[in-house]
């Protein structure tokens, strides 16, 4: 691409998100992870809490670097399309698998 | 061939010596000679596949026969569906969506033409790979579907399941770069105006297969890396006496098996969705509802997969849930097949060779269907999985499915592709001697198999009342075999003295037919601005409510042309591929083979990818 | 708007009719295509999880502290290659390499720490591939992701060598944005493996 005007024709589609944006989204994906880690020694604390809380921050952190630093949140639909629906499919796959493998405690397998 | 040297706009027009031109089809980056590759290795492959079935239904034709042993029919079956899924359904697939994608949106080339080429590459190299186990005697025997623990070291310790193993690993290669690379083409290279519902179904079928392709095979890709590593490593996944669960290989192949048999019939949907209408000269009835019904298989194609497991003990939950889904699947399906029937219904219908093949899919599709709904019961199933009632179902699908449609494809697209016409007749005779070759094989083992006839027997006794049918299903194969020979004269006479093909020989609805047969390097002098569905048959046509046929344009010129920048040729892909080819075989050669290969491989890599970074002025995009 | 989109694509054959970069829609369709690669991997760690009949229990021998101070690695170098893109963008070649480079050793340091961690699975627990489904299916899992960290250090060191030639600048932001989300993908997928295995138990 021999194009001086690359760089400005390239602008990405909307707007970009700051170098101030960015610094504040490490920070926060900095302290929910000190945060997850720390919910694992909290004393008696019950199964289910645990792990659902924990799904729900990893989650948080992960549509935090693909929102932001992949800045799929300023993005043209389509790609969005192209990685959520894959996403979808994959978690689909893994709770199935899960279940047909009896991983949940909550679905004993069932004998024939 | 004259036509290859015109290739640059502008260039001096030379004839290449014999060597100049090997070398321009073994660095060519264009989409046309590159389906072209794909479609020629193909259908050898087609014929290797066929061989090894003729073979094994020699085997068959008697009771107690001899011709083959046990261990040899293992190796039959396995390379059999091993070739006709993976080097034959797929790359002819590949082979028109590397020619027709680009024409159909009305484009210049793919997004990405090297890595096209490298796709191409890879495949042959996977090809080989696979098919020189003959040559060592360890030709795969574990199955298409490669059962672990049946293929793990301690029942299979010779590298028959290697040779398998890596085979599809370095094919898997293959199809995931292509698939990415038509998914960025068709979302991303239409021609102005053409929006994603206005493009032709065939686009939209195969838009879809590129979904299924790069989703289904990481599946596949991680089953057989965890089969590698309990082959040459020693861990655990599938070994029962460490706790492990046979089903995992169950499930991660069928995750990826079951979106593959889509990837398998619809590009040969597509086909048929755009030969019905050509030749009843009426649009494809209700093209939108097939376009989502084609979208909703594709998807709900991953929700099925353990209807292939109905027999391994899932549980009735589980059993039920997938039964449930699977018979869902089976109304778009539907919903497809009335679509067509719809089109031809008061169509004007000329009946020529493509739509010939075209209405033998319909038919052979939905009695192969027919016997897939009986299968998507599990207590039917019990009975019917791993009897020949299967093998009937499959070759009703894959073979009068996608082989017929993909048949009906070449002789459709032939004229395009070559310039020349296939001669009519001996179409037909190619046609009904296959079709009626094709019945006479697979018809009996619906009731073989309902009679209780196993797969993958090499022999049987003679007094269980199969031998009849047997014999007559052998008859069929080898009438399957004549028809073919009709269609490799009518191809070779063909392109030697052929009749000439216009643009537009069977006055066509889409954009390929509205540029030169065989098309030049560029496709289009003009990039096409496109105004509807169907948008060429409105430009000679008018649609009939107050919109008039489109005045032809004015002539191009030859500044125009000149202006066209098309991709140079380029020969790292083919480098590439060879260096990966060499990596992959070290593992059953010798580390140092791996090392050397892989360091090859990467550096390759590294100049594939800055080939393009700094060109010199003037030069490749 | 169709004249714009032909003069488009004339101008830079990279951009299509959505107005996006080829190489950057192709990379994100990778990227979906790797989700269901981890997903399948991720699975059978689930799959088999809590099912060794032998050997060393994951809580036995995971070291929370190395494993977080990772992931604290990943995260901050998805925050340094960013800037990087942000440097690059305005042109500022020298910054941007800098960063890349910073990425690229925060990366390596990652796998530095995983070679740790697996030679002391290996030597001071007994733990290895084949002693159980837990280390057939934790190397497997978490090796892979490593692979793909490396790939992804080798990719930005390319870089940096191409910055320090003279041969990498604004016009090139597109090629660096993409190894930019490759390398945020290898950061997500750790993120997910971090929790569902190491901290879930």
């Amino acid at each position: 691409m021999a194009d001086p005007h690359a760089a400005a024709q390239h602008a990405p589609e909307g707007e970009h998100a700051s170098v101030k944006t960015y610094v504040n989204v490490a920070i926060a994906l900095a302290l929910i992870t000190a945060m997850e880690v720390a919910t694992l020694y909290i004393p008696g604390i019950p199964n289910a809490l645990l792990v659902s809380s924990l799904l729900v921050m990893s989650a948080i952190k992960f549509f935090l670097v693909v929102g932001f630093f992949m800045h799929l949140r300023y993005d043209h639909p389509i790609l969005r399309a192209l990685f959520v629906g894959p996403l979808i499919i994959a978690i689909l796959i893994i709770l199935a698998v899960m279940a047909l493998f009896s991983a949940f405690v909550l679905l004993p397998r069932v004998v024939l | 061939m004259a036509t290859q040297a015109a290739f640059m706009p502008g260039a001096k027009v030379e004839t290449l010596t014999f060597w100049g031109t090997v070398a321009s089809w073994l660095t060519t980056v264009d989409h046309k000679r590159i389906g072209i590759l794909y479609g020629s290795s193909a259908f050898i492959f087609f014929l290797v596949g066929g061989i090894e079935a003729l073979i094994m239904r020699l085997q068959l034709a008697r009771p107690d026969n001899t011709l083959v042993g046990a261990e040899r029919f293992n190796e039959l079956f396995t390379m059999h569906g091993t070739t006709m899924i993976f080097l034959a359904v797929m790359p002819l697939s590949a082979a028109f969506f590397n020619y027709m994608i680009p024409l159909m949106i009305g484009a210049r080339d793919v997004a990405f033409p090297r890595l096209n080429a490298l796709s191409y590459w890879i495949f042959l190299s996977g090809a080989l790979f696979l098919n020189s186990s003959w040559l060592f005697g360890l030709a795969p025997d574990g199955g298409w579907f490669g059962y672990a623990n049946l293929t793990t070291s301690q029942f299979s310790p010779r590298h028959t399941i290697d040779f398998w193993m890596f085979g599809l690993q370095i094919l898997g290669i293959s199809s995931m770069l292509a698939g990415f690379n038509f998914l960025v083409t068709i979302i991303n290279m239409r021609a102005p105006g053409m929006t994603l519902m206005r493009m032709p179904v065939f686009i939209w079928m195969s838009f879809v297969t590129q979904f299924l392709l790069v989703l289904a095979f990481p599946a596949i890709t991680v089953a057989l890396i965890l089969l590698m590593f309990d082959r040459f490593f020693g861990t655990l996944f599938y070994a029962p006496a460490a706790g492990a669960d046979p089903l995992l290989w169950q499930h991660l192949f069928w995750i990826f098996g079951h979106p593959e048999v889509y990837i398998l019939i619809l590009p040969a949907m597509g086909i048929v969705s755009e030969v019905l209408p050509t030749f009843a000269r009426k649009p494809l009835f209700g093209a939108p509802v097939v376009i989502y019904s084609g979208i909703m298989i594709g998807f709900f194609g991953f929700g099925v997969w353990s209807h292939h497991m109905f027999s391994v003990g899932m549980g009735p939950v589980a059993d039920a849930a997938f039964s449930v889904s699977t018979m869902l699947i089976a109304v778009p399906t539907g919903v497809k097949i009335l679509n067509w029937i719809g089109t031809l219904w008061g169509g004007s219908i000329r009946f020529r060779t493509p739509l010939y093949f075209a209405l033998g899919f319909i038919a052979m599709f939905t009695m192969g269907g027919l016997s897939g709904i009986m299968h998507a019961s599990p207590p039917v199933d019990l009975q019917q999985t791993d009897s020949y009632f299967v093998v009937a179902h499959f070759h009703y699908v894959l073979f009068g499915g996608s082989i017929f449609g993909l048949f009906g494809g070449i002789y459709y697209w032939w004229p395009k592709i070559t310039g020349k016409m296939l001669d009519e007749r001996l179409g037909l005779w190619h046609f009904w001697l296959m079709m009626i070759g094709f019945n006479v094989t697979f018809f009996p083992q619906h009731y073989l198999g309902l009679i209780g006839m196993p797969r993958r027997i090499y022999t049987y006794a003679g007094d269980l009342g199969w031998n009849f049918w047997n014999l007559v299903s052998t008859i069929g194969a080898f009438l399957i075999a004549v028809s073919l020979l009709f269609f490799i004269v009518n191809a070779f006479r063909s392109l030697r003295s052929g009749a000439v093909a216009s643009n537009d020989p069977w006055d066509g609805r889409t954009l390929e037919w509205a540029i030169p047969s065989p098309p030049p390097v560029y496709n289009f002098a003009r990039v096409p601005l496109v105004q509807d569905r169907d948008d060429f048959w409105l430009q000679k046509y008018g649609d009939g409510h107050g919109a008039a046929p489109r005045p032809k344009p004015a002539p191009v010129t030859a500044a125009e042309i000149a202006a066209i920048h098309m991709p140079s040729a380029s020969h790292w892909p083919i480098v590439l591929a060879i260096a990966l080819a060499v990596m992959i075989s070290g593992l059953l050669i010798s580390m140092y083979q791996v090392i050397v290969g892989g360091l090859a491989t990467l550096y390759l890599m590294y100049k594939f990818a800055v080939e393009l970074h700094r060109p010199p002025a003037g030069h490749g995009h | 708007m169709a004249d714009h989109a032909v003069a488009h694509a004339v101008h830079d054959p990279n951009i299509g009719n959505t107005g996006l970069d080829n190489r950057k829609m192709g990379m994100w369709a990778f990227l979906g295509s790797d989700c269901m690669f981890f997903g399948s991997l991720i699975g059978t760690y689930l799959a088999y999880k809590g099912k060794s009949i032998s050997g060393p229990l994951p809580h036995q021998v995971f070291d929370i502290p190395l494993t977080s101070y990772s992931a604290a690695l990943l995260l901050a170098s998805s925050l340094t290659m960013v800037l990087a893109l942000a440097a690059l963008q305005r042109n500022r070649v020298k910054v941007a390499a800098r960063w890349l480079f910073v990425t690229a050793l925060m990366g390596a340091h990652f796998v530095l720490n995983q070679v740790y961690e697996f030679t002391t699975f290996v030597l001071h627990d007994g733990l290895t591939l084949s002693t159980s489904l837990f280390g057939s299916t934790f190397f497997v899992l978490t090796g892979f992701h490593g692979a793909h960290v490396t790939g992804g250090v080798i990719w930005l060191l390319i870089l940096v060598g191409l910055a320090m030639r003279g041969q990498l600048d604004a016009r090139d932001y597109t090629k660096v944005e993409i190894a930019g989300l490759y390398w945020h993908f290898v950061d997500i997928v750790w993120i997910a493996i971090f929790t569902i295995i190491y901290l879930i138990p």
